[in-house]
Order: structure tokens, then C-alpha cells, then sequence
């Protein structure tokens, strides 16, 4: 194992040490923020492995998540599916559904994916409220969705504990040759192919990837807040916050959307008693837009040159 | 004789209304460097594309190796033998020289390229063999000399072991010291790796050494075909392409 390697897995284990022990030192309030912070750390993992990685912006996560939270609520809340067979099934149902969709929009690139996939969400949305609305709840949504776990401190520990497993997985892939080669797709396709690779099955695999992340995300959110509704997922600004998590936190870099989760929930957070109502989103735009014009690449930037500054210094 | 490794049979390509490439027909033996010629427009690079699947043709055949790899994919042919370069080098510009090679050098086998580190001695190997100093496998393309560049393009056809490179413009924007080190590259490659080129480039005087056999193509189709001295000599070539 080489030095960066040996220093990577040091910073997930410290990562991991400092949120085990967080509980003890912050309120119950904070530890639910940060449970959301949690959620948005998978979700901004999820749409950075596709489009951070491959260069291929998607707007339809929440179509993705929609279907995870969508399964199991259905399946738990009217049919009584025990929880550890409904989360397996919304997975699965997500990257098939998502497949289904997504698949043939890999053809297309830039702005046409970014828009067709926009399309998508709406598409459940209004699906949603117009097919089978008994089985959806329609605009109502479910509610009485079980939990898996009750309390701040049990679900902290199990959000984490996901979000974590998923990153450390997703950074162990990333550092494989699948994870240059899923990279070069950013760079430059054609080359890609003309390396003797097929861009096609490249591309599908990002995307089971993230839509396995996405149905993982999906179902546990739904049974974390009980309920799901139309407008609570297939929404604009949960959508963006997503993006914007993984552009802030540093696209590409499994930890940068984690740590652009972080922050972006606590600053929504923190925002929250000064400005109460959606001019918090004008805000966070802006410091969005600050950081992102002068750190383009991204908190995870920011902490990378502090730590081998720190590591100098030590030496 | 045996058949040509490649072989090119009345190949047409239209885009909208300009008819680029007009019944090409041209073919490469194994271990032959073909040069192709042609004034800009000509319909050279198209050819590649051709070639390559970057276009489909609007009809004609191409046989690589005895086989019709007409319904190939890109990638599918380059796993039969044929690589290429471009004629403005596409590396990936966010990776050093030897992770550019890397991708090239991955199977196309999702999982063994999970399972299967990196071959950094072969990487090396790879990078030193077109002429890279050691300590530039670690270099970005930005920092590369457009010389340095063709050199990674060469490297990353090379690690996909080809049977037959298409070479695009393989001369242009070098000094003339670049120029004499690439064509020994090419040279020293071609002898000790079995390849077979097709050459684009408008430098004949750096094309002339290398080539067995010169394709002159013009306004999509091939007006002359020989040696290098034949086509050179050739009125109506000297009158399209020469200009005299």
C-alpha cells in the first residue's frame, strides 16, 4: 500500500472517529440536521459518481431517489413487506426504472442529457399524482411509513454508517483502473473509444452505480422522515441542492460531496433563524457561487492542501 | 499474394449535400506503410473516420484481416488490430502521461479492471519505448511540447497493441529536430512491433523516407496511386496538390 493510499484510509478512519463521537458532544437538534447532512452526502455521492465522473450532468436524480422512496413505501406501508426485503426491492426497482430511462438518454450528451433527464422527473412527478394515486397517495403522498430505527442518536449512527459505507466503497472503486478509465469519459470520449473501450457498457455501469446509491438513499430517507410526497422529491431546489453539494464539495472526489453536504446543510441550517422562508436559497446561492468562483475545485481542495500543509509542517 | 491487411472497397460518404468521400477504394498489406496525400479537404481524415467508425459510411465496405468490419463498433475494432491518432492530439488532460497510457492499456472487462492494478513497469515501458524522458510519466499534457504530445498519442496506441496504425498528421506543428525524432520512433516501432501505418501528413519531404506506396487523394477521391516518386512526378498530382 503507498503513503497517499495509507493517508487516504487514515483521513476516512479519523472521519469516521470524529463523527462516532460527535453524538456525545452536540445536541439532539444538531445530530438531526446532521442526519440530513447525511442523506445529501449519498444522494450528492450518487450524481457525482455519473456525472462528476463521466461528465454527463444529470438533472434527474430525484427521479432515481423517487423510485427507491416510492418501493418501499409502497410495498412496507400497503403491503406489509418487512423493511429488509422492501429496501433490496426499491434498490433493484431503481436501477431497473432507472435504466429503463436513463439508458437510452446516455446516447445524447451535454445539454440534451442534462434537459432529458430534467424531463424524467417530472415524469414521475406527474405520474405520481395521475397512476394508481390510491397506491401512490397522489399529491398527498404516503405517510405512516415505518422507521427502521427511532431517535436522533440511533438514526445518526445509521445514516452515517450508510453514508460512510458507500463512500469508503465508492473511493475504493474510484482508485481502481475502472475509476481513470470512467474518468477519461469526462475528458474526452472518442479517445475513450478509441483506446478500445466500450463507452456504452462504461457509462451503464456508472449509471447502476448511482442509481443502486440513489435507491439506497431514496429508501432509508423515506423511512427516516415516515412519509413521501410528490413535491417533497420531484422538487427544483432539492434537486440543486444536490448538484451543488458535489460541486462544492469537490466533483469527482467521493469525499468533496460529502463534505459539500456537510456544509451546505449547516449553513442552511445555521441561515435558518436569520432568513425563515426560501430567500435562505437565494444565500446559499451565493456563497455557492463565491466559493465556487474562487475554489472551483471545491471544499475537498481546501482541506487536501491544509492537510499536506499540516503533514510538511509535522515533518 | 496474400490479401491486404486492409482493404477499402468503393467507400461514399455524404454529409447533407457534400459528397466527401466519392468511391474510395484503397488497400494496406501487413507490414507496408502506405502514405495518403491530398490537399485540406481532400477527404483524408474522413477516411479514418471511416475506418475507425467515428462515421458511418453512406455505402462501401471495409475488410480488416479477412473479416468485414463494417458493423463494428469503434471500440471492436480497435480490439481487432487498428488504432489511430489525431491529427489535434486528444489526451486526456487531467491525467500525467502514465495514467493517459493506462486507460489504454485497461481491458475492455469491467472487472478485471477492478480486479487488476495498474502495470506501472509496463506503463514506463511503454512511455520510454516513443521517446518520453523517465521522469515524464508523471507530466500533465499542458505542460507537453506539442512534439511530447504526439509521443503520447503514439504511446497510447501503442498500449492497445495494434496490428495497423492510421497516423493522422503525425508531423504537423513540430521543429524539424522533432520531426527527424519522430520518424525514427516510427521507424524503430514499426521494426520491432510488426505494425503496419497509414500516414497522413502534408510534409512529404518527411513522409518520402518512410513510405512504401503514396495514395493522392483529392475532392474526396484517390487520383493517383505508387511509389513516392511516381506520384511526385505525376502531372496531374503536381497540378492538384503541387500546385505546378
Amino acid at each position: 500500500m503507498d503513503s497517499t493510499t495509507k493517508k487516504f484510509i487514515a483521513g476516512w478512519l479519523i472521519f469516521a472517529l470524529i463523527a462516532c463521537l460527535l453524538p456525545f458532544v452536540v445536541s439532539t437538534g444538531t445530530l438531526r440536521i446532521l442526519i440530513f447532512a447525511h442523506f445529501l452526502g449519498m444522494f450528492a455521492m450518487s450524481w457525482d459518481f455519473l456525472s462528476g465522473r463521466t461528465g454527463y450532468i444529470s438533472f434527474g436524480h430525484p427521479f432515481l431517489i423517487g423510485i427507491g422512496g416510492y418501493t418501499t413505501a409502497i410495498l412496507t406501508y400497503h403491503f406489509d413487506v418487512p423493511i429488509y426485503l422492501s429496501i433490496p426491492a426499491a434498490v433493484a426497482a431503481t436501477m431497473v426504472g432507472g435504466t429503463l430511462f436513463f439508458v437510452p438518454a446516455l446516447r445524447i450528451r451535454g445539454t440534451y442529457f442534462a434537459l432529458v433527464t430534467l424531463a424524467f422527473m417530472e415524469i414521475l412527478y406527474e405520474l405520481t399524482k395521475v397512476v394508481a394515486p390510491k397506491l401512490t397517495g397522489g399529491t398527498r403522498g404516503i405517510s405512516g411509513v415505518p422507521s427502521i430505527v427511532t431517535g436522533a442518536e440511533p438514526n445518526y449512527y445509521l445514516t452515517f454508517a450508510l453514508m460512510f459505507i458507500i463512500g469508503f466503497g465508492l473511493w475504493l472503486l474510484i482508485r481502481t483502473r475502472l475509476g481513470i478509465t470512467l474518468s477519461a469519459i469526462r475528458m474526452n470520449e472518442e479517445a475513450v473509444k478509441s483506446a478500445g473501450h466500450s463507452t456504452t457498457k462504461l457509462k451503464l455501469f456508472a449509471f447502476m452505480v448511482s442509481a443502486a446509491v440513489s435507491g439506497i438513499g431514496g429508501a432509508f430517507y423515506v423511512h427516516y422522515l415516515g412519509s413521501i410526497a410528490p413535491r417533497g422529491i420531484f422538487e427544483i431546489n432539492f434537486l440543486f441542492t444536490i448538484i451543488v453539494a458535489a460541486l462544492l464539495g469537490g466533483a469527482g472526489t467521493i469525499m468533496g460531496p460529502i463534505a459539500g453536504a456537510y456544509f451546505l446543510t449547516l449553513l442552511l441550517e445555521l441561515l435558518r433563524p436569520v432568513l425563515p422562508g426560501m430567500e435562505r436559497y437565494f444565500l446559499y446561492g451565493l456563497v455557492a457561487l463565491v466559493l465556487y468562483v474562487y475554489q472551483p475545485n471545491g471544499i475537498y481542495d481546501i482541506i487536501a492542501v491544509a492537510g499536506r500543509k499540516l503533514s510538511g509542517k509535522a515533518r | 499474394m496474400s490479401e491486404p491487411l486492409l482493404k477499402v472497397i468503393d467507400l461514399h460518404k455524404n454529409f447533407g449535400g457534400i459528397h466527401a468521400v466519392k468511391g474510395v477504394n484503397l488497400h494496406v498489406n501487413d507490414g507496408e506503410t502506405l502514405g495518403l496525400i491530398g490537399p485540406n479537404g481532400a477527404g483524408k481524415t474522413t477516411i479514418f473516420n471511416l475506418i475507425m467508425d467515428e462515421f458511418r459510411p453512406s455505402s462501401g465496405e471495409i475488410w480488416f484481416d479477412g473479416q468485414d468490419i463494417g458493423k463494428l463498433a469503434t471500440h471492436q475494432r480497435v480490439q481487432h488490430g487498428i488504432a489511430r491518432t489525431y491529427q489535434v492530439p486528444q489526451p486526456f488532460s487531467e491525467m500525467t502521461v502514465g495514467e493517459n497510457i493506462r486507460v489504454a492499456m485497461a481491458p475492455d472487462n469491467l472487472w478485471h479492471q477492478i480486479r487488476d492494478g495498474a502495470d506501472i513497469a509496463r506503463e514506463a515501458e511503454i512511455s520510454k519505448s516513443v521517446g518520453f524522458a523517465e521522469n515524464a510519466i508523471g507530466a500533465m499534457p499542458p505542460e507537453l511540447s506539442m512534439g511530447d504530445l504526439r509521443r503520447l498519442e503514439m504511446a497510447r496506441t501503442v498500449a492497445v497493441q495494434p496490428r495497423l496504425l492510421l497516423l493522422d498528421e503525425v508531423f504537423a506543428g513540430l521543429a524539424f529536430g522533432e520531426i527527424a525524432q519522430i520518424s525514427d520512433m516510427l521507424v524503430e516501432k514499426k521494426e520491432k512491433e510488426s505494425l503496419t501505418y497509414i500516414i497522413v501528413s502534408h510534409d512529404l519531404r518527411a513522409l518520402a523516407p518512410l513510405v512504401d506506396r503514396v495514395v493522392v487523394m483529392s475532392f474526396g477521391e484517390v487520383i493517383a496511386e505508387g511509389t513516392f516518386d511516381e506520384v511526385t512526378n505525376d502531372p496531374h498530382v503536381r497540378e492538384v496538390y503541387l500546385g505546378q
